[in-house]
């Protein structure tokens, strides 16, 4: 860890990226190629009368028209499988597809769109998802009881996933409380906007199919497509040229299987590209709208006694994983605090809306929201300082986590102290400004990695791994680890990556996971490589490969660095002996902590945060009390991500991460009427500019895990986005008096709340 | 109709509709990909180009409006050396500075800041924020952007070869 690792480097994706030479999914053109259009049923909530596709079918020009009468009837989702490819009989949000064209340009398939002849009775639709868990309610999904769901997911009528933690005794807590402290908070739903739209273009050849597309797992994407059109795996290849953005938005399995139907059907390739107006509508990964209630005891000393919390998430048409965000937004409404007893209930949620996914760290920003202005309400009602009651609260080496798993090492104290520090909290402000602060934590992904490393013969070296760069540099970052163990300077790694038919097995772009993960595989495949240099070069230097080192391309010894033999040579001579030089790594993954979080309900895959990283933001604002406009004057930001081991591509997370976090707080909510989005473009679903963006502080906490990612790091890409719009709720509290409890917190909401309404 | 436009210096006929976009005209007639489609709207700003030297959103232009014109798109910002291409200051200073993540907004960026760098107007950073603020970025959070635009400024963004 000192040649390679925590220095600055340039991507090797940055180049052809500057240039316009980078190719995404809809830049790929391909001899014969069709463009294919979807038509969405734009009403919410429907029962489908009559579908006749025949006058788009006879259209000149249009070479496939398919519905779900085209496609075998297959039920499919991450946690429930609880939909299909094109409606069946009914419509439970706007953006389902009845029926897909390939024409031979996009707007002779967009006229075949117009020539399908749909009969939809409109159904009374479903937005109140606390009504929605009413007895006798409308479902959502009628035949919720015939799917099948993964083990463990608790369902019941319109909750498609229950989970809990119960922890101590919560009505004993209560009853040693001095204080007891309430809060009713809600968030709407929101996106992740990445700045690429969907992209998907398929190619067949004789029985097998290879597809571009702009997802950022493309293993579950090949899973989904193999699925649903009854094909082998090994007639699927999926390949993601480069990615444009996914913040979760592109999780999962998409539309890779509508666009591989058309090609087969129509004989040609077909690529599909979205509109905005989709990427809003009809992509189901919206980040979940959330009602969440609190009520904590207190001792009068700043202690926590009792905190009980319920979560309802709006996961809209479709579960998704909802029923696994659910289980996390659990976690986190515990927040990173001692809790002696505890009481967390969350609901995942059918509506006729877009159906909620995983888009950046799901339900952390607006959980951590709505708990860190209830953390701040607990301490004005105690009359502490808001630093001094997290402090005397916040959890640190030895506690207990809400599911009983025990910290090690962590640096929450100390990122909330470097917050805290780097906004100057409690130095006067002038009239008008407030300041806020809010912590939190969240989890590293163990999962499945491997990853094949080449030595070629001039020395440099070529990863083949299966994950998946979504722009964030993990995968670029992957070099790094591989030149560090082999000496060899980063720009002499290639990497082949983000192609089922090349990489391992990956989970992809998701769950901060790939350093994490794939980070491991790959300083377990250089490590054979390294061993076997070594070898060779102790024979050549007839030394002891003990006494070896692999430095700036050249194997040396350690105390006569003089002695040496080029990394180039030996590989050269390997290669004209016949010798493939090759290391291979998958090893385990780290393990979850021991918990108590079986024993509660409904966890199916979080029991407990494993490697959790810790963080803390402070925001200080100016409110215009006259129009409720907030003015973000300065971010400063605490975080312990184990070890950093890429500061440069850290910083951006962080920077990035903050941004888009302003963007939840003050300006990013979709708005629904009666059902449909109102605001599915980018003029009025506004994201930050860089006009908007206050300046920001950051510093990171060095806590490397034991059982973590390489040298001791832990997930990085979606901690960065989850307290943000929590400090900036408690600075326009600090500034105003008045607690806004409606996210997004726009102007016209800020205003009201200052004139004592609820807007 | 035909339509004349000289693009990254080199002139071309273009043989389609007038209202056709120029975003269109570029990516599909004349194969320059580089410039990318965010939103069809005028919003995300991924589509700027130069239109004699001014940044417009292509998506919002129709061929006919740039007839007899100059276009310049991200293709025109590096030359063409012997070991691939040699980076403008601007381009180098994006990869000196990680600007660009995904790389999705970088060319519309690119052309943004290219046309404030030749402005001449001074380079703070409320002006360069100013400058940009047309074209979204989703990942950065926009400091490395405009780090590296200050970099190009300063005049010391040439000096990384590309790749280093």
């Amino acid at each position: 860890m000192s040649r390679v690792l925590g220095r600055r480097f340039v991507r090797a994706d940055g180049l052809p990226k500057v240039t316009g030479q980078a190719r995404y999914a809809a830049d790929l053109v391909l001899p014969g190629m069709l463009h294919a259009a979807f038509l969405h049923a734009g009403v919410p909530r429907a029962r489908i009368r009559r579908l006749d596709v025949s006058a788009a079918r006879a259209l000149p020009g249009v070479l496939a028209v398919l519905t779900q009468d085209d496609v075998p009837f297959v039920r499919f989702g991450a946690a429930v499988e609880d939909r299909t490819l094109f409606a069946h009989e009914v419509v439970r949000f706007e953006g389902e597809i009845l029926a897909a064209v390939a024409a031979l340009t996009p707007e002779l398939a967009d006229r075949a769109c117009r020539l399908i002849e749909v009969e939809l009775e409109a159904l009374p639709p479903v937005l109140d998802p606390e009504a929605a868990l009413a007895p006798g309610a409308p479902l959502v999904h009628e035949d919720w009881q015939d799917y099948s769901a993964n083990d463990g997911i608790v369902r019941d009528g319109n909750d498609c996933g229950f989970v809990n933690i119960v922890k101590g005794d919560i009505e004993a807590g209560f009853a040693a409380a001095d204080e007891i402290v309430e809060g009713r908070y809600v968030a709407d739903m929101s996106h992740p906007v990445p700045i690429e739209p969907h992209a998907v273009l398929a190619q067949w050849e004789g029985d097998r199919v290879t597809v571009w597309s702009t997802t950022q797992t493309p293993f579950p994407a090949r899973n989904g497509l193999t699925r649903t059109l009854e094909l082998p795996e090994s007639a699927v290849r999926v390949v993601v040229p480069h990615l444009g953005g996914g913040f979760g938005g592109k999780c999962e399995f998409h539309f890779e299987a509508h666009v591989a139907a058309l090609a087969r059907a129509a004989r040609r390739p077909v690529r599909l590209v979205f509109d905005r107006r989709q990427e809003f509508t009809a992509t189901d990964m919206a980040r979940h709208g959330i009602i969440a209630t609190f009520r904590t005891g207190v001792r009068r000393d700043g202690t926590i006694v009792a905190h009980e919390a319920s979560l309802i998430l709006d996961t809209g048409a479709y579960a998704t994983h909802g029923p696994v965000i659910t289980e996390i937004a659990t976690m986190m409404a515990a927040g990173p605090y001692r809790h002696p007893n505890m009481l967390v209930e969350g609901r995942t949620v059918y509506s006729n809306r877009t159906p909620a996914g995983s888009t950046r760290a799901p339900s952390g920003p607006q959980v951590c929201w709505a708990l860190e202005q209830h953390v701040d309400a607990i301490a004005e009602r105690l009359g502490l300082d808001k630093l001094e009651f997290r402090l005397r609260n916040i959890v640190a080496e030895g506690d207990e986590g809400p599911t009983g798993q025990r910290f090690e090492k962590i640096g929450a104290r100390e990122s909330l102290l470097e917050a805290a520090r780097l906004i100057g909290w409690g130095r006067p402000l002038p009239p008008g400004d407030g300041m806020g602060l809010a912590v939190g934590w969240w989890f590293s992904a163990p999962g499945p990695a491997g990853c094949y490393i080449k030595l070629n013969a001039d020395g440099s070296a070529t990863v083949v791994t299966g994950a998946q760069e979504n722009g964030s540099g993990s995968v670029m970052g992957l070099a790094l680890l591989a030149a560090e163990e082999l000496g060899l300077a980063p720009e002499r790694i290639s990497l082949v990556y983000q192609d089922t038919d090349a990489g391992a097995f990956d989970s992809g772009s998701s769950g901060s996971q790939t350093t994490f993960n794939v980070g491991r595989a790959v300083l377990a495949a250089s490590a054979q490589i390294r061993d076997r240099l070594l070898r060779m070069a102790a024979d050549e230097l007839e030394a002891n490969p003990l006494d070896l080192e692999l430095v700036e391309g050249v194997v040396r010894a350690k105390d006569a660095p003089g002695r040496s033999v080029v990394i180039a040579a030996l590989a050269r001579r390997a290669q004209d002996d016949g010798e493939l030089i090759t290391g291979q790594g998958n090893p385990p993954a780290p393990k979850m902590p021991d918990s108590l979080g079986g024993s509660c309900a409904g966890r199916v895959a979080f029991p407990a945060f494993a490697a959790p990283a810790f963080f803390a933001h402070a925001a200080r604002v100016r409110v215009d009390r006259e129009t409720g406009v907030v003015r973000v004057l300065e971010v400063a930001a605490g975080h312990e991500f184990g070890r950093v081991l890429n500061p440069i591509g850290v910083e951006g997370q962080v920077e990035g991460g903050i941004v888009h976090g302003l963007g939840i707080a003050l300006s990013e909510g979709t708005v629904f009427r009666d059902g449909n989005q109102a605001n599915p473009h980018l003029l009025d679903y506004k994201l930050q500019t860089a006009a908007d963006v206050p300046a920001m502080k950051i510093a990171f906490v060095d806590a490397p895990a034991a059982d973590g990612g390489p040298y001791g790091s832990k997930g990085v890409g979606e901690p960065p986005v989850v307290p943000t719009a929590a400090a900036v709720a408690n600075a326009i509290a600090a500034a105003t008096g008045v607690r806004v409890r409606h996210l997004p917190m726009t102007p016209v909401r800020v205003w009201a709340a200052l004139a004592g309404e609820d807007a | 109709m035909s339509y004349e436009l000289r693009v990254n210096g080199v002139e071309f006929e273009v043989a389609a509709p007038g209202m056709r976009r120029l975003l269109d005209v570029l990516r599909e007639d004349l194969g320059l990909s580089g410039t990318k489609e965010g939103c069809g709207e005028g919003e995300c700003g991924a589509c700027t180009v130069l239109l004699d030297g001014e940044p417009v959103v292509s998506c919002l232009v129709p061929l006919c409006q740039a007839d007899g014109h100059a276009v310049r798109t991200v293709e025109g910002l590096a030359t063409a050396g012997p070991q691939g291409p040699v980076l403008s200051p601007l381009q180098a200073a994006f990869l000196e500075a990680g600007g660009a993540q995904c790389g999705i907004c970088t060319p519309g960026m690119l052309m943004s800041a290219e046309a404030f760098l030749a402005s001449g107007a001074d380079p703070t950073e409320e002006a360069i924020r100013e400058a940009i603020a047309g074209n979204l970025c989703r990942c950065t959070g926009y400091t490395k952007i405009v780090e590296a635009i200050e970099l190009a400024a300063l005049g010391r963004g040439a000096d990384t070869a590309p790749g280093a």
